[in-house]
């Protein structure tokens, strides 16, 4: 497999380590009332789809980069590949 | 006047030889320091790098030089570059954390990481055996630089020359990069 | 020596250079340029082995790497290699090979005796015989099933050869290097692209050196030779014979098998193999195609063979298989053979065609029989005589089949492709989706002819360049003939009265087919697994069609209706060996070495891989017979004296920011954001599920600058897991990490004397006493007059102790430094077990305690959860199930009979209660005999430990009979409140 690193073009897949889905970015708030709930479903609650999959890689052979790689998972295409740290800060989380 | 003193120990023992045409050599007194911008800085970083050193904060996987010519400045990662020269001795990180006045975060990787050069016309072939990149040298150009894994460790490649590259390793697992690029030179020539 | 009676004239062999060989002890003789089949060929040779359930005779049967029949053990001794096919191994001075699977020679294998009792072993043979006494199985029917079945065997000692791996890069990568791949390779290089054209051939040509064609008014053997010559020379061309690419991976990556020592008698040292890892932009398959042959009774006879391998064998190795040969065909392309034996010379008896109408060609001296078909063969170890449908007999001592083409379309499958049935050639031709970056020229997508083949490669080159950019040349196609492949499928002959084989590698005939029709094993996958048809070396690439057409006859329905089973890497077999690579011994991986490897080998310590790392396990002295003493020893002066420990090997990361304090506050439990510069505080990390993950301790070197030190496991998951914290949750915290593990020797040294010793080490200017460096203190000094050092005042072995870091260069010096600074009180070093022992006696938790499975509560930390902040792991460590009021905690035990040891992994049961994970109350974690109380102890996890102290439980291990009564303690055994680290 070949990730095309946003800043870094093609690498090979083995310089990544896989994590998960890339909604592990948005992990809940401490304080809300349902933190409990919160914390499961965003810990233990997974989509598997058949398509169009967002995941987390770490460039650990490289710039160690977190990205979030758009993978489709029947056919392996490789869509989009993303620095996560400019998809966090996308989906408002900051400090 | 102190009881003991401390002697260098070159990770490699000064290694240096030259098998079919390939010159591989330990790089001797290099200081290498990480300089990490400060969040919303990059502009004071580029200004302290402009001024102290003449040079350009290079992008991640760019080489930038000083206006000496003596510093490279490595693009390593978003808000990170590697400052390679040459030094002798254990204190490198002031010669670029004194000049950056605080503009950068430094710290010291002079010791974490071994510096092979390796140069010859067959560098490529030799290469190939081990480091999944491609070294072409269209495809990788002067000003490039990477990170990669090789045989398992941590690599970090850039050129120098036509036909010679300068290759960073850890310093705990060195001797196994040693073996690896002499069994490649023994298999590949 | 024998004589070559077989051979012809001409051919692409190199008579000056004659080599030779051996074939079960017999000395033959061959030229370069030869196969190991060509030279048996040539030889006379027909019988080479024997089948794999019935042990029949076999012949060749191809030329190529589909070959069934011809597996040889090649080489002798731990060299040997068994299964590798005669009809692609090139033939060598002095080289050896052996047939296989038979039992006595090969003329007269005793477990010959399976074909005659064949009426019982058919398809299903297995699964419905030994399914009775289930006993059975594995002493009886498996053993003898094994021993009885099977191919070539592995010389049982370690392969001495050396294989290698390696990474290429190319634009276009060609696979296959005949008329399609040449005419690919040679536009494709003129537009200045990088070109890798490999071959599973040593000789560059694929077909055209087999067959007598003319490109641009040349013998095509010769344009594909000066093509090939032409290649060589561009700079941006790599070219790659005796490569096979065998699997085509994700995003354009190849994987390739380079032979690059089997065709020597000694490779001098360098790899046999090497495997390649091939990234490619696009990617042009003319891999050509395999004939196939048509069942027919006794199909199988040696001298029965591909009538493209008759011409190969005659064309390029001027070798033929028979004196007096007959074709049968039901193409254009079978005549071919024919034409060309008869223009050698070589006499042919027949040519027999199921199709109707005329002959297809003008064959001096052969009988002609159209409509007419091969119905059986006679002869014991060769083909003697064949048998018409019409009842005709015919003498003849080889007989070339052709029953149409297979476009080599392995490859196109290896993602998502599936084939599709194309009528015009009767066979399965390549179908969308393609692997990404893949097309496909030639015979391998069905254009058969020559001319077909020069045309496609050169236009699916351009135009797989011109998509990439590059300006393509737009010259001429090379002119050639654009020849008949006109077929009238026939795939098996009705009139045969004896077994007539599908595939011969798994001896599959076609009543096989049939009864697995008759069974309802109808789809071709249940075919295959019933039947193993298609399976072993050759994976059915002579079978496949043929199975699944008699199958969809049986059925019938379309060929296209019953389908098709696809393929998955490898093409054709690769050797363990080399997918290992250089990988082996002490090359598996590497090895990580701390900065006092080499004085700690001088003092002859024992080592012991932790992770990557070598660390010294312990140091034995001279009268030491026993690594307890050497532990004991080493324990007992550290805690009476000192000790020095080299603890490189531990995870350090260098934090820096503004906001370096709040992230190390949100990534461990206990608060940090009050900790003062020129102190350390320990630190425990969980996972976001509550669960401990990591601990160490972290030292305040400066306003914004921190180092973490991780345990040496979990160096490299911690880093990942930092990192992931500062870019995906709080990406506008300014803090940086960056790993210097590897950059700091760093040795504890530990005991009563450590002061002292540092002492003498630490520059004057430096204030080490208790009270101007007290316990958790740590800064930046320098040593030995004026070296640059970290000194860091905590300890894990519970004695005065501290940590002393120097640049790792000096880091063999300080240690001999250390040594002889310590002498005058008698300094041991000390190695991991000793590190371990003191780390138990201490009740501090490691690698076994953080499991995995165990929460800060558990490991007795509960109360360090700091309830004021968020935090990794915060929120769902206070779930119910976490914090039972029985749940586990760390305590110690020790055996209530001191004589006894006790050992980890036992689990503790109630006195009184039965011995059953019903009542299973925990489990030991660690134990060590301590010097210091003079017996065994342990750390374990035990439901309500904190509450049960002096309370004696069993401890149990099921699986070695133990069953012995310990008491509930407290875990530190030595020192518990701690006043020999604060002295």
């Amino acid at each position: 497999m070949i990730i095309n690193h946003p800043l870094l073009g093609p690498r090979d897949s083995a310089e990544f380590t896989y994590l998960g889905d890339a909604s592990l970015i948005e992990r809940p708030d401490w304080q809300a009332e349902d933190a409990a709930d919160q914390f499961h479903d965003y810990l233990y609650l997974r989509d598997n789809p058949a398509g169009e999959h967002r995941e987390l890689w770490f460039h650990e052979q490289g710039d160690r980069s977190w990205l979030v790689v758009t993978r489709n998972t029947l056919t392996h295409e490789i869509t989009k590949v993303e620095l996560a740290r400019d998809v966090a800060r996308s989906l408002g989380r900051s400090r | 006047m102190a009881e003991f003193s401390l002697y260098a120990t070159p990770a490699l023992g000064g290694y240096s030889t030259t098998h079919d045409g390939i010159a591989l050599e330990e790089l001797d007194g290099l200081g290498l320091i990480s300089i990490a911008t400060p969040l919303d800085s990059d502009a004071a970083l580029a200004a302290a790098l402009k001024k102290g050193f003449g040079a350009e904060i290079p992008a991640v996987g760019k080489v930038a030089s000083s206006s000496d010519s003596k510093i490279r400045f490595l693009g390593m990662a978003p808000g990170q570059l590697f400052a390679a020269f040459e030094h002798d001795g254990p204190n490198a990180e002031g010669a670029i954390a004194d000049k950056l006045a605080g503009a950068g975060y430094t710290t010291d990787q002079s010791d974490v990481w071994v510096g092979l050069r390796i140069a010859g016309p067959e560098v490529r072939t030799v290469l190939e055996r081990i480091c999944p990149l491609d070294l072409a040298p269209n495809a990788f150009a002067q000003d490039k630089v990477a990170r990669t894994a090789m045989e398992h460790m941590a690599a970090i490649v850039f050129r120098e020359g036509e036909d010679g590259f300068v290759l960073l390793t850890a310093r705990s697992s060195a001797k196994s990069f040693l073996h690896a690029l002499e069994v490649s030179i023994a298999n590949a020539l | 020596m024998s004589t070559q009676d077989n051979r012809l004239s001409g051919g692409l062999i190199d008579r000056e250079r004659p080599l030779r060989f051996r074939f079960n002890g017999e000395e033959l003789q061959g030229f370069q340029g030869d196969t190991v089949a060509s030279a048996l060929v040539a030889n006379g040779v027909k019988l080479v082995g024997r089948s794999f359930k019935y042990h029949r005779p076999r012949g060749i049967l191809t030329a190529g790497s589909e070959e069934p029949n011809a597996l040889l053990t090649i080489g002798e001794g731990a060299y040997a290699e068994p299964n590798t096919r005669a009809t692609v191994a090139e033939l060598y001075d002095g080289l050896s090979a052996k047939s296989q699977n038979h039992r006595g020679p090969l003329g007269f294998d005793v477990m010959a005796v399976n074909d005659f009792l064949s009426p019982f072993l058919s398809a299903g043979f297995y699964y419905k015989t030994f399914m009775w006494p289930r006993a059975f199985w594995e002493k009886l029917y498996e053993p003898i099933i094994r021993k009885s079945a099977g191919l070539g065997a592995l010389s049982g000692e370690p392969d001495p050869s050396s294989y290698d791996k390696g990474f290429l890069h190319c634009d276009l990568l060609v696979i296959g290097a005949g008329p399609a791949g040449l005419a690919a390779a040679r536009s494709a290089a003129r537009a200045g692209a990088k070109v890798i054209l490999a071959d599973e051939d040593f000789r560059f040509g694929g077909r055209l050196n087999a067959e007598t064609y003319e490109i641009d008014g040349r013998p095509g053997a010769v344009w594909a030779e000066d093509t090939a010559k032409a290649l060589a020379e561009m700079e941006n061309v790599r070219l790659m014979p005796r490569t096979t690419v065998y699997g085509a991976y994700d995003h354009g990556v190849y994987g390739a098998l380079e032979r690059t020592g089997d065709h020597l008698p000694d490779t001098d040292g360098k790899p046999r193999q090497v495997l390649w890892r091939i990234y490619t932009k696009r990617a042009l398959l003319c891999a050509g195609a395999t004939e196939r042959p048509i069942a027919f009774g006794d199909n199988d006879r040696p001298g029965v063979m591909l009538a493209s391998a008759v011409r190969s064998y005659a064309n390029r190795f001027a070798a033929t298989p028979g004196k007096r040969i007959a074709v049968f065909t039901n193409n254009d392309d079978g005549w071919r053979t024919a034409s060309d034996l008869a223009a050698r010379g070589v006499e042919v008896a027949a040519v027999i065609d199921p199709r109707d109408g005329s002959p297809r060609a003008e064959i001096p001296g052969a009988s002609v029989f159209m409509g007419d078909a091969v119905a059986g063969t006679k002869g014991r170890k060769a083909i003697r005589e064949i048998t018409l449908a019409s009842g005709r007999s015919l003498a003849v001592d080889c007989l070339a089949v052709s029953g149409g083409w297979n476009p080599n379309l392995q490859l196109t499958c290896h993602q998502r492709g599936k084939p599709a049935w194309n009528a015009e050639i009767a066979a399965f031709v390549p179908a969308d989706p393609l692997p990404v970056g893949m097309s496909v020229a030639g015979a391998a997508r069905g254009a058969l002819s020559l001319q077909a083949a020069l045309t496609e490669g050169q236009a699916k080159a351009e135009a797989a360049l011109s998509d990439l950019g590059f300006k393509v040349s737009g010259e001429p196609v090379p002119a050639s003939s654009d020849e008949s492949f006109a077929v009238t499928p026939l795939w098996h002959v009705k009139e045969s009265k004896r077994r007539a084989w599908v595939d011969l590698q798994n001896d599959v005939t076609v009543k096989d087919v049939k009864l697995a029709h008759q069974e309802g094993f109808l789809s071709v996958e249940h075919l295959k697994r019933y039947t193993t048809l298609g399976m072993a070396t050759d994976q059915g690439k002579t079978a496949n069609v043929l199975g699944l057409a008699i199958m969809a006859e049986q059925r019938g329905i379309s060929i296209p209706e019953a389908g098709t089973t696809i393929f998955r890497p490898p093409y054709t077999p690769v050797p363990i060996g080399a997918l290992a690579g250089r990988a082996r011994g002490k090359d598996f991986r590497p090895y990580r070495l701390t900065p006092s490897h080499d004085w700690a080998e001088e003092q002859g310590a024992v080592f012991v891989e932790a992770g990557a790392w070598m660390r010294a396990q312990y140091f034995p002295r001279e009268g030491e017979t026993h690594w307890r003493q050497s532990v004991d020893r080493e324990v007992s002066t550290t805690r009476n004296s000192v000790g020095v420990c080299d603890v490189t090997t531990l995870g350090k990361v260098d934090i820096q920011g503004r906001d370096a304090a709040e992230f190390l506050n949100r990534v461990y439990i206990n608060g940090f954001a009050k900790l003062a510069v020129g102190k350390t505080r320990y630190g425990m990390m969980l996972r976001e599920d509550g669960i401990a993950m990591d601990d160490g301790t972290t030292a305040r070197l400066g306003e914004t600058h921190y180092v973490m030190t991780t345990t040496t496991a979990n160096a490299g998951p911690v880093f990942r897991h930092l990192e992931f914290c500062r870019q995906c949750l709080w990406p506008d915290l300014d803090v940086h990490l960056i790993s210097t593990t590897d950059g700091w020797a760093q040795f504890a040294v530990a005991g009563p004397n450590a002061r002292k010793l540092l002492q003498k080490v630490v520059d004057a200017e430096f204030d080490i006493s208790n009270e101007g460096f007290p316990f958790m203190a740590c800064g930046e000094i320098t040593v030995c007059g004026g070296t640059p050092a970290r000194l860091f005042r905590i300890s894990f072995s519970g004695e005065l102790a501290y940590e002393i870091a120097v640049p790792a260069r000096y880091g063999d010096a300080l240690i001999r430094v250390l040594m002889q600074a310590g002498e005058e009180f008698g300094v041991t070093p000390y190695g991991t077990e000793a590190l371990g022992v003191m780390r138990i006696e201490k009740g501090h938790a490691a690698g076994a305690e953080l499991c995995g499975t165990t929460t800060a509560q558990d490991l007795g930390m509960g109360r360090m959860v700091s309830k004021k902040k968020d935090c990794i792991g915060n929120t769902l460590s206070e779930r119910p199930e976490l914090n039972r009021e029985d749940g586990l905690r760390l305590v110690g035990f020790r055996p209530v009979d001191k004589s006894h040891a006790l050992k980890a992994g036992w689990h503790f049961v109630s006195k009184g209660s039965p011995t059953d994970m019903a009542h299973d109350e925990g489990w030991m974690t660690s134990v060590a005999f301590s010097p210091s109380l003079g017996h065994s102890i342990g750390l374990g996890f035990i439901k309500s430990g904190d509450t049960r102290m002096g309370e004696i439980v069993r401890a149990v291990s099921p699986a070695t009979d133990s069953d012995i009564e310990v008491e509930i303690v407290p875990s530190h055994f030595v020192d518990p409140e701690g006043e020999r680290l604060r002295g």
